[in-house]
């Protein structure tokens, strides 16, 4: 063995690798934000050629499917713990309210009741701030305790809409008042007089709802904690890690004594990361009681305090020249994020324009503060902005996909203008350059939207490849899969670089003890994790390949790994050796090999671009979505079927927000009336329309790029201005329901 | 939830005697429980005693033999909805039956259940919202979220009645047959739904306690009559009606001999368009009658401040329904 020198010499210095800067994306509570980091400038691993790849880059049935349809796959609701007592939440009814009673004494004597728990006496701040928990030996009994509480609520004055928090004396929400002083951005007088100017100019007002994420599964937990020094706590989390490490702090146990799993999770979006007031609440009857504490959200609670995608409000001024360049905009924004600030991506979105102005406000109400949600800020934005851009066109009698063209700044998007126009039938369409009329009962029409994300990833995941003695090979991490495909592509690359097939290699994941985890927020996982595992894979390779030179007496260049088995090439007797005979000579141990982020395996900025084709009634102002399409960048496709998924998902989720979703409050009774899956309308199966979902090739990045939130953001826009080039009528205001569309057609008297 | 007794009479005596005995406190017949159970899940029904029909026999027997058509209340929407003979003849109700709830909703819901249910007003639906429906002083929807409330026959309460079936029931003229301990009693179904104006604001119908709907009865199908339901869902999928229309008329020929119009999603009651059936006997119908005939379908509307659009989209129903029946 050599002896490693005990200080670097001279030409070992010299031998070190260069380094170079990058800019990465880091996230924080899924919010994107780019900093400059310092990497080895060495490409040690590279993705092999697209051409030449045999598991990746084609579409890979995701290996969970079957536990999931088969309903074998547990989920955090589904864990079950020895002597577990089961968790129930009140929330305050009201948005603003003094909690005058509670009868914690009734609550305890109802049968089964173990603990009861006041979370907040004194003034409830929002609508759904939980006041109290009560844990029992069954969930009905869990909630009998809570009805037991007699709770009651004296109303103090609230504010959740628009026009009641932004008058003078308002209800506070905050002691800075309920409009916050505006982040400005632009100089305003030049870019109203270069809007005013021009020889086509328009105004025009948005809104949009506050929508839900709307997790098929709640937010939850279960605190496995029976006293002692250990516990392991089960969570529908986007970040296991962070999760187990925050619940460590509240047991009062040391972070290395808390384990985080989450096996499977029933969507996320953006809504969940850290502790949560059920986890800390969880945590604290664990603690008290000395057994494991299951507390998911009921489903109204999940509609009422765990988070949202922000409403707001844009006022545009925009105007171009005769050739349909922008020569300036002019945004005045609210955003509605409840006690939270609220997100709002920039005007103009996408687009360039030679001037601009923007003004942006948050304005607080007594809800339940927005959170991520899957684009924080930009399915608003771009809504706006798509929507101001066809009144543009419309008004100066210009092609809707031309202006685009004309006002993009970078060419990816001219190239996805042209696809989509292709795919949805623009050539053939009548109605270029004004809208069609409301006769008949199906008017047709076309709309489209473009966007962008970084989708990069950052040196935050330790990936471990084990090769087995039998031949057996598991990929892990300390990640979790959020339906994504996680597990599916750490097997694929795996499998890819080893010559084997998806199914010989088994991805571990959702267990917070796995080497280190990026959280999954702002679709940087893959890029994160992809080239970690990328990385342990080719160094596992290389250490079996060094392994069989020693064995064989070859040296360990030659050896190549292919699903027929492990050849030599300069073997003189060229002999295919099977890879569990490969593996079979290693020692009982096997092999293992840790791998790392490597940034040149990773690339971010991912463009796409939609088209919606609907069908308006006139008579009835029902909107159909008849077919959409989606061409989306993704850097180098690792699986080409699960890519599509998410494309498809985020399609639908502009979908909803489009027509029918949307948080529906009562001012006065302070009440949500839609905090249930019968009043919030998500889409259903008849709702879905013909999607054409293209990877978009062209797209030669060299590495991988998360695509998860790109898709969702131009859906709504596209169709909103779909449904006003089919029939002329404009609907400014989300989601477009039959009574906006016939009122816009002046139907309603 | 409110602790109760779940019983299982064996006859139709049993259970319409169990709902007076005084000893056993709030009774619910339970048949499909598709709305019974959310209900007592929101603590809007809290009974003490549940009597479950389903162990009752004879409830669910289904006959169109006859002529006329008598269907079991304990029938089930998939039963209608798949019934070969009620799509020839009652072609409304096998409209109405399959543009109910999901598939799975209705392999359990029945008929009963269906004309019995309660509204869907989210004020209704909400245990903090002590509104005129629950006992409390104040129609919510009628200053508040009304968008989807009544534009006819409102007031006191707003609500629309949610029943599918029974604007089409209406329609075919159908009787509904109710058995308390006191004996039978028959009445057209039009008149088993009572305005909020006209009876207990609480009730929707005439059903009074230990009351139990047996069956309904449907004439048998004229020579020469058509019928169809156009119902209008915010969203496709799984949705109650924004507007709806149940259409029956006979002809002679073309020319209308008859003519039965009942509108759902727009009242607290199945609603008659009585005006708009009279404009059409003896004629023939053609595109401006048919217009007319849908105006006067919304004689009287008052929209209240978020549904005036129930008024066009309504009026686009009627003429699409007709305009589908003369055919």
């Amino acid at each position: 063995m050599a002896l490693e020198p005990l200080h670097p010499s001279a030409s070992a210095a010299q031998d070190a690798p260069k380094k170079k800067k990058i800019k990465v994306t880091k996230v924080v509570n899924g919010i994107d934000t780019e900093v400059e980091i310092e990497v080895d400038d060495v490409a040690a691993v590279a993705w092999p050629e697209r051409s030449k790849l045999r598991v990746l880059n084609q579409p890979i049935p995701r290996v969970d499917g079957p536990v999931k349809v088969s309903g074998v796959a547990r989920f955090t609701h589904d864990v079950r713990a020895p002597g577990m007592v089961w968790a129930r939440l009140l929330v305050s009814p009201l948005p603003r309210a003094k909690v005058a009673n509670l009868d914690v004494e009734a609550a305890r004597k109802v049968k089964g009741v173990v603990h009861v728990l006041v979370v907040k006496d004194g003034e409830s701040g929002y609508l759904g701030d939980p006041v109290a928990a009560v844990a029992a030996e069954t969930l009905e009994a869990a909630e009998d305790g809570l009805r037991a509480l007699a709770a009651r609520f004296e109303p103090l004055p609230w504010v959740v809409d628009h026009d009641s928090a932004v008058k003078d004396g308002a209800p506070a929400v905050t002691r800075g008042g309920n409009v916050s002083k505006p982040e400005l951005d632009g100089d305003a007088d030049e870019a109203r007089e270069a809007v005013l100017s021009s020889p086509t100019h328009v105004e025009a007002t948005y809104s949009e709802p506050i929508q839900h994420h709307a997790c098929l599964e709640t937010h939850g937990v279960v605190v496995d904690y029976r006293g002692g020094s250990e516990a392991t706590v089960y969570c529908s989390t986007q970040y296991a890690q962070g999760f187990a490490a925050d619940a460590a702090k509240e047991l009062g146990l040391p972070a290395n004594a808390v384990t985080g799993i989450v096996e499977h999770m029933g969507g996320g979006f953006g809504s969940k990361f850290g502790l949560d007031l059920q986890g800390l609440v969880a945590c604290r009857i664990s603690k008290a009681i000395g057994r494991p504490v299951h507390l998911m959200l009921g489903r109204r609670e999940e509609f009422l305090m765990a988070g949202n995608r922000s409403g707001g409000i844009q006022t545009l001024q925009i105007g171009c020249d005769a050739e349909g360049r922008i020569t300036g905009i002019v945004a005045d924004s609210y955003k509605h994020g409840g006690v939270g600030r609220g997100s709002l991506a920039t005007f103009p979105y996408c687009y360039t324009a030679a001037t601009h102005h923007r003004s942006v406000r948050s304005v607080r109400m007594h809800l339940d503060a927005n959170r991520a949600m899957r684009a924080p800020g930009h399915p608003q934005a771009s809504f706006a902005m798509e929507s101001v851009l066809d009144e543009l066109a419309y008004a100066g009698n210009l092609d809707l996909v031309e202006i685009r063209k004309r006002n993009v700044p970078h060419p990816a998007w001219g190239r996805q203008l042209d696809r989509a126009a292709l795919e949805i039938g623009w050539a053939d369409h009548p109605y270029k350059t004004r809208p069609g009329e409301p006769t008949g009962d199906e008017c047709i029409g076309i709309g489209f939207g473009i966007s962008t994300w970084g989708g990069g990833g950052s040196a935050d995941c330790e990936v471990e490849v084990r090769l087995e003695r039998d031949g057996s090979v598991s990929t892990s991490c300390g990640i979790q899969d959020l339906g994504t495909g996680t597990r599916t592509y750490m097997a694929a690359i795996t499998a890819e670089v080893l010559g084997l097939e998806v199914r010989d290699v088994k991805a571990v994941l959702g267990d917070s003890r796995l080497g280190r985890g990026v959280a999954s927020g702002g679709s940087v996982t893959t890029a994160s994790l992809a080239p970690a595992v990328m990385d342990a894979a080719t160094k596992a390779r290389n250490a079996l390949a060094k392994h069989l030179a020693g064995v064989l007496g070859l040296d360990a260049e030659g050896f190549r790994f292919l699903p027929e088995g492990v050849v030599h090439e300069r073997a003189k007797t060229p002999t295919v050796m099977t890879w569990k005979k490969a593996c079979g000579t290693l020692p009982a141990e096997g092999l293992r090999a840790q791998g790392e982020w490597v940034a040149s395996l990773a690339s971010r900025g991912a463009h796409c671009t939609q088209a919606a084709r609907v069908a308006v009634d006139p008579g009835t102002g029902r909107v159909r979505v008849l077919h959409m399409v989606c061409v989306q960048e993704v850097g180098l496709p690792l699986n080409r079927m699960a890519l599509k998924s998410q494309i498809q998902g985020a399609m639908i989720t502009a979908l909803g927000y489009a027509l029918t979703e949307g948080r529906v409050l009562d001012p006065v009774l302070g009440l949500q009336l839609n905090a249930n899956f019968e009043d919030y309308k998500m889409p259903h199966a008849l709702e879905i329309p013909r999607m054409t979902t293209i990877i978009d090739d062209d797209d030669l990045s060299s590495g991988v790029i998360g695509v998860g939130e790109p898709p969702v953001i131009p859906g709504a826009g596209a169709i909103a201005n779909a449904v006003h080039n089919a029939c002329g009528a404009r609907v400014r205001e989300l989601p477009i329901t039959p009574d906006k569309v016939l009122a816009a057609l002046g139907k309603v008297v | 939830m409110h602790s109760f007794r779940l019983v299982h009479p064996t006859s139709l005596d049993e259970a319409v005697a169990l709902a007076v005995d005084p000893a056993a406190g709030a009774t619910k017949y339970l048949a499909g429980g598709q709305d019974l159970l959310t209900e007592m899940k929101e603590h809007l029904a809290t009974p003490d005693r549940v009597v479950n029909l389903k162990s009752v026999p004879g409830l669910a027997e289904f006959d169109s033999s006859g002529g006329e058509l008598r269907i079991g209340a304990l029938t089930t929407l998939a039963r209608i909805e798949h019934d070969a003979t009620v799509r020839a003849h009652w072609t409304a109700l096998a409209e109405a039956a399959e543009s109910i709830a999901s598939p799975q909703i209705r392999s359990c819901a029945t008929v009963g259940g269906n004309l019995c249910q309660r509204p869907r007003c989210p004020y209704y639906r909400m245990e903090e919202a002590r509104c005129l429906k629950k006992g409390g002083t104040e129609c919510f929807a009628y200053g508040g979220h009304n968008k989807y409330n009544a534009i006819l026959g409102g007031g006191p309460s707003y609500i629309v009645h949610p029943s599918d079936l029974a604007p089409a029931l209406v329609a075919l003229n159908a009787e509904i047959v109710l058995r308390s301990k006191s004996g039978e009693r028959r009445m057209p179904l039009e008149q088993f739904y009572v305005l909020p104006a006209d009876g207990d604001v609480t009730q929707e119908t005439v059903l009074t306690t230990g009351e139990v709907v047996t069956e309904l009865r449907l004439p048998a199908a004229e020579k020469g009559s058509r019928s169809t339901y156009v119902k209008f869902k915010e969203r496709e999928s799984f949705d109650f009606a924004l507007a709806a229309v149940a259409a029956s008329l006979t002809f002679d020929g073309s020319t209308v001999r008859s003519a039965r119009i009942c509108l759902g999603g727009v009242a607290p009651i199945p609603w008659r368009a009585a005006r708009a059936e009279q404009l059409l006997v003896g004629r023939t119908l053609d595109s401006d009658l048919v217009r007319q005939a849908a105006a006067a379908a919304l004689h009287g509307a008052e929209p209240l401040s978020q549904n005036a659009y129930k008024i066009p989209l309504t009026q686009t129903l009627v003429e699409r329904a007709l305009m589908a029946l003369a055919r």
